[in-house]
Parts: C-alpha cells; structure tokens; sequence
C-alpha cells in the first residue's frame, strides 16, 4: 500500500498542491488508510525535528548576508569592477554581466537575487550600449545560475543537511563547476560577438572616482594580506609537489612564510599599480572590501576556524560593518525591513526542509527506493549511462521546480541509488544541483527567465528563445561535470575534506 | 460570507504583522547568539553550551511566525501551471480543492501538534536552555522544550487561520468576480505578477 505514496504525492504534486502540503499529504494519507496512526505521530515529530537544525541555521543566515550585501550598493561596485577588467572586449557588457554574476555568487547564494539585482543595473546599460533588451535579459538570466554553483549557496546547504553530507565539501566542490559554466558563457558571447557585431564598452564608466581614507586603508591591507595568502598557497603546493608528499594536504598554519611573503606581495603590487591608471585602482580598491565576503566564508571553513553556519553569521556581520562604516549605504531603520525579506523566505524552505525529512522516513518506510532502484537498474548497470538518464531526469524536473525543493525531493530518493553504484556522494550531489539550478533557466517555469522578465520588461517566451545558446553550452557543460568527477571533487580532495 | 472573510482577514493582519515583528527580531537575536559562541570560543577560551539551543529555538519561532505570512502571501512553492492554464472557473474550483487538502492537513498536524507539545516529551527540560532567575535572586528555571516544541504548534494554528482566509478568498472570488476583497498587506515586491 505504502508504495504508492510516490505517485499519490506526484499527482497532487502536478495538479498545484504546494510542495509542503504534498510532501506530507502523500504519506499521510496512506498510513492513515493504513491504520498506521502511530506513525502519523512520527511523520509529525519529524517535521519539527526535520527544522531543528544547527547545520540548517546557515540558510537564513545565508540569505540575509547576501540582502545586506544587495542593499547596500555593493552590485554597483562588482558590476564597475567586472567593466574594468573585461569592458573593453568585444560584447563587453555581456562579458562583464557575466563575471559580475561569477562575483556575485561569491556573496549570495540565489540565482533570483542575482538576476534582480544584476538585471536592474546591467539590463538597461547593455540596452543602451546597442544590445537588444531580449539578448541582455537572456545573458542575465543564463549567468545568474552561477549563483547557486559558486559558494555559499543555499541549495547545497539544503542538500548536505536532507543527505548528511559535509556543507563544506560541497562548498569547495562547486567552485569549478561554477567558474566553468561562467567560461562556457563567455564563450558563447564571444562566438555570438563576431554573428552579430556585439559592441565593445568603455572599461571605466565614471572617470574621477573617489574612495574614502578609511576604505582606502582597508583596502590597501585587505589586498596585501590576501596577496600573501595566493603566494602561500602556491608556496605550499610548490613545496608539496618537490617533496612529493603522498597526500597534498595544504597547511596554512605556516606563519614564518606568510610574514616573509607579505613584503613580497606588497612590492609586486606596488609595481602592477604603476602600469594601470588612477580610476581603474580606485574600482579595484573599491571592490575589494565586498569580494573579501567570500574568501571569508570559504577561508574560515577550510581552516578550520568555524563551522559553515558561524561562517554564514560571521558573514551577516561583517555585511553590517562594511555597509554601516564603510560603505555608509544602511541606516538601523533599513534593518526590521531586510530582517524581515530574509525571514520571510527563509521560512517557507525551513518548513519544506523540515516536511522532506519527514516525507524521507516514509521513503525508507515504504520500500520505495529498493523497488526505484531495481526498476532504474533493470534499464542499465553501466553507471554512465544511468548518469545520463539521471541528468535528464533532473533537467526536466528542473523545468517545473525550484531547485532546493527539487533537490529535497529527489535527493533522498535517487543518491543512494548511485552511491551504491560507486558515483562519489559529493560528486552526485553536484551533479544534481548543477543540473537543477540550470533548469531554473528554462522554460516554461524557469523561475529566473520570470525575474528577469520582470526586470526587463520582455516576455518570458522572447528570452526563452534568445536564452538557447547558452542553455545548450549549460548543458556541456553538465554533461562535462558529470563524466568527469574531477572537476568537482579536485579541490575538495586537495584540501583533505574528501577522501 | 464576505464578512466572515473581513472579520478573519482583520484578525490574521494583526496577528501575522505582531509575528512578522517577533520573527525578525528572532533572525537578529540569531546572529548576534551565533557571534557570541564564537567570541567566547576563541577570544575568552570559553565554548558556551546554551548558545547553539538558543539560536535554534530562535530560529523555530522565527520560521513558525513568519511562515503563516509567507502562505497569505502565495510565498509556498507549487507547480501551478494546471490552476492557471484552466479556465477561470474551473481553476478557482481547483484552487478550492488544493486549499481544502491543504487544511485535512493542518488539521491533522493540529491533533498530532498539540499532543507532541502538551504530551510527555514536551515537560522534559532543554538541555542547556535557562531563565536566568538567579541573576534577580531567584532559582534558575530550565526551559522546558514544550516551550520549543511549540513554535511548530502555533505555526500551524497561524497556518490553519490563513488557510480559512485563503478558502473564503477563492469562494468570494468564484461567486462574485468582482467583490471587494480586504487587503492581505503583502509587499509590492512580493505580490505575483500572475
């Protein structure tokens, strides 16, 4: 009897019952034909214990760094940064919209704030560069999907926590992937650019631009420190490979080279400052402050220091200093205002968590998976071929889901499957969030073609259209993610968070 | 029917705004909690133990007060390409049965809530969690986790409420296109473009 929760749960699913009331009607439905009333009370029990998390606490945490972030007028300041670097391309500002959406992802972990806030200010200036509204709307909402790949993203917080795995090795995992589709893009638009004569754009907009001493000062010790720490990294790695340890594991608690490599990082930038000019420096310094966010994050974790979700508040804290002191774009009565965006949203996915892991005891409850399994397994045992079929499975449901809810969905039902298979946990946790925030993208409800839709003002049907090309390096690019297990699990083994 | 709707609509715009206050202070309470633990660890050498079971307690009753708003809102995530490619009456009429399957729901949470917070396990004390009376000489009182297991409770006693309203809402609706419904307070930014 209890195997049919799945299908039960996907019609009411498919005919507009919300994801969280499918999620527990399904099972409760059927235990309650059942007679099983006891484990009605369970399916309850779990709901809460499903939401009390630590581990969890990263998500609204998450969220509301990345709205300080968005307020503050910290997307101006990427978006000049990106311009400077790559403006001067041919199809610039698409160039820029996309390396903008890689740097942004680094500080927020949704592909819909991503398009609304690079949307806003990139779709209208590409507009006036000579670019057709629809092909600018499209370039933003193709690059906004890096969003959730690049960490921190919420997605792989929701994933980690439903499946027991490591956040932070998800977090390293999907650094490579993310800065891949950003390339594929890049790609894209510099074989468009030569089709259709994409314009090139000034690199620096606003000549004379100012900085404030006390940011100057940060900035000038921010980038030295973080210099030295590039150098100590590529010392060790050096240093690593001569001795050819067996396991290159990368210590970063070396002090004596960090303080030797800290003059020398000092002197090469002194030099690289004499070959550019004063407004292009000014727009690097400027940026310097938001893009430490996620060296932060990530520093943090990989050394130890805190805990994803103390990294995810230390992250919320250092949002408020840079935009209270620094910055000087917030004021305390902004704050009830944002507090509030980010609660309100975080809470529908606490609960949607807190549902999925009640609707997961059931899964197991119900046998469901070991009947999956044989069925998936009658197809094919050549795990490469099922990873085939896997991915487009998850593009389709992509197209009419949410990723996170997706991922809470189907994670628990489809990773043991390939875990048993030999696919590497982390690997297929990949795999899937890659594959499901694309679908964020596509038609017909991509959620991201409908912010940027709004943003736009073009119909979701014309950036569907103009949005193709890029889909299809996207989906290379998947195809590249999933036959290669390097490209995600290569940091995560070099720096020892998977073995 | 349409003042039974006003009545409840007022009734939940007062209790989900009072909700919405608590929750946001609950997400800041969170944060600063979460930076005392680490403070304490690293700059005094001293791990405390209560603030991961406070910044969780906090973080229920935020998800627990603000989610009831989310739901008025239109914030749950569906697939709800079926309602809206039907014709109008037809959708409404589907939206009608998708609300009240909804509510079977909540009404079975309500039961199962009520005895997993009012039954046996909810008078165990938190583990770590305290008033602190004997700062203002009395004993030290342990939180019960009643107290945490409520916040699921009164969630969907809120969610239940708005359920009600969004049922009367869609009835309004289906009976007389074009009767003057009581506002829902969303924001502008949140309101579906559907």
């Amino acid at each position: 009897m209890l195997v049919f929760f799945l299908p039960v749960f996907l019609v009411f699913l498919m005919v507009g019952l919300p994801v969280f009331f499918a999620l527990l009607f399904a099972p409760g439905i059927l235990l309650w034909l059942n007679g099983q009333e006891r484990d009605i009370a369970l399916l309850y029990r779990n709901v809460y214990n499903g939401m009390d998390s630590f581990p969890l606490m990263a998500l609204p945490f998450f969220m509301l760094a990345g709205e300080l972030m968005n307020r503050g007028g910290i997307t101006t300041r990427l978006v000049e940064f990106s311009q400077a670097l790559m403006g001067h391309l041919r199809g610039g500002l698409a160039h820029v919209n996309i390396l903008s959406s890689m740097l942004f992802a680094g500080l927020s972990g949704s592909a819909v704030a991503d398009t609304s806030a690079l949307g806003s200010t990139l779709i209208p200036a590409m507009e006036k560069n000579g670019y057709s509204r629809r092909f600018a709307a499209a370039v933003t909402a193709a690059s906004s999907v890096i969003g959730p790949i690049i960490p921190p993203s919420g997605i792989m917080i929701i994933y980690a926590y439903v499946m027991g795995e490591s956040v932070a090795a998800l977090f390293l995992a999907g650094i490579v992937p993310g800065v891949l589709v950003g390339l594929g893009l890049m790609m894209v638009v510099r074989l468009l650019a030569d089709r259709y004569d994409l314009p090139k754009a000034e690199r620096i907009v606003t000549t004379n631009q100012t900085i404030s001493p006390l940011e100057d000062r940060i900035s000038f010790l921010l980038l030295r420190i973080n210099f030295a720490g590039v150098l100590l990294i590529v010392y060790t790695l050096a240093k690593s490979i001569v001795s050819a340890a067996t396991g290159a594991e990368i210590a970063i608690s070396n002090w004596v080279p960090f303080i030797v490599l800290l003059p020398l990082a000092h002197v090469v930038l002194l030099r690289m400052r004499k070959t550019v000019s004063a407004d292009f420096r000014v727009i690097c310094k400027k940026a310097v402050a938001p893009l430490q966010t996620p060296i932060i994050i990530l520093g943090g974790i990989l050394i130890g220091v805190f805990t994803p979700t103390e990294a995810s508040a230390i992250a919320v804290a250092y949002a408020l200093l840079i935009s209270f002191f620094v910055l000087k774009t917030l004021k305390l009565s902004d704050l009830p205002a944002i507090l509030t965006k980010s609660a309100l949203a975080s809470s529908t996915v606490l609960l949607l968590v807190g549902a999925a892991v009640a609707f997961k005891t059931v899964v197991s409850l119900s046998h469901a998976p070991e009947q999956l399994a044989a069925l998936i397994l009658g197809l094919s045992d050549e795990p490469l071929i099922l990873l085939f079929l896997i991915n487009i499975l998850l593009f389709v449901v992509g197209m009419f889901l949410d990723a996170g809810p997706a991922i809470i969905i189907l994670g628990p039902i489809l990773g043991p499957i390939f875990m048993d298979l030999g696919v590497h946990p982390v690997h297929f946790a990949i795999i899937m969030s890659v594959n499901l925030t694309v679908g964020l993208a596509t038609p017909p409800m991509g959620l991201v073609l409908f912010v940027a839709s709004s943003v736009s003002g073009e119909r979701v049907e014309t950036i569907a259209r103009a949005i193709l090309p890029f889909l299809a390096v996207e989906i290379f690019v998947i195809f590249l993610i999933t036959y290669v297990p390097a490209i995600s699990l290569a940091i995560p083994k070099l720096t020892g968070f998977v073995h | 029917m349409l003042q039974v709707l006003r009545a409840i609509s007022l009734v939940n715009s007062a209790i989900l705004a009072l909700g919405r206050h608590i929750a946001w202070m609950a997400l800041g309470l969170m944060v600063l909690v979460i930076l005392l633990q680490v403070v304490f660890r690293y700059v005094f050498n001293n791990a405390l133990a209560w603030p991961d079971e406070a910044a969780r307690f906090l973080m229920l009753w935020m998800t627990g007060l603000i989610a009831p708003s989310a739901f008025r809102w239109g914030g749950f995530v569906a697939i709800d390409m079926l309602p809206l490619a039907l014709p109008r009456m037809a959708g409404l009429v589907l939206t009608i049965i998708l609300l009240l399957l909804s509510l079977s729901v909540l009404a079975m949470g309500l039961q199962h809530g009520y005895n997993h917070t009012m039954g046996f396990g909810g008078n165990f004390d938190s583990s770590s969690l305290r008033l602190p009376l004997d700062l203002i000489g009395l004993e030290s009182l342990k939180v019960k986790l009643r107290y945490m297991y409520g916040s699921l409770l009164i969630s969907i006693i809120l969610l239940l409420l708005v359920n009600v309203e969004l049922v009367l809402r869609t009835a309004a609706n289906l009976i007389s296109p074009d009767a003057s419904l009581p506002p829902t307070d969303a924001p502008s930014d949140l309101q579906r473009a559907d």
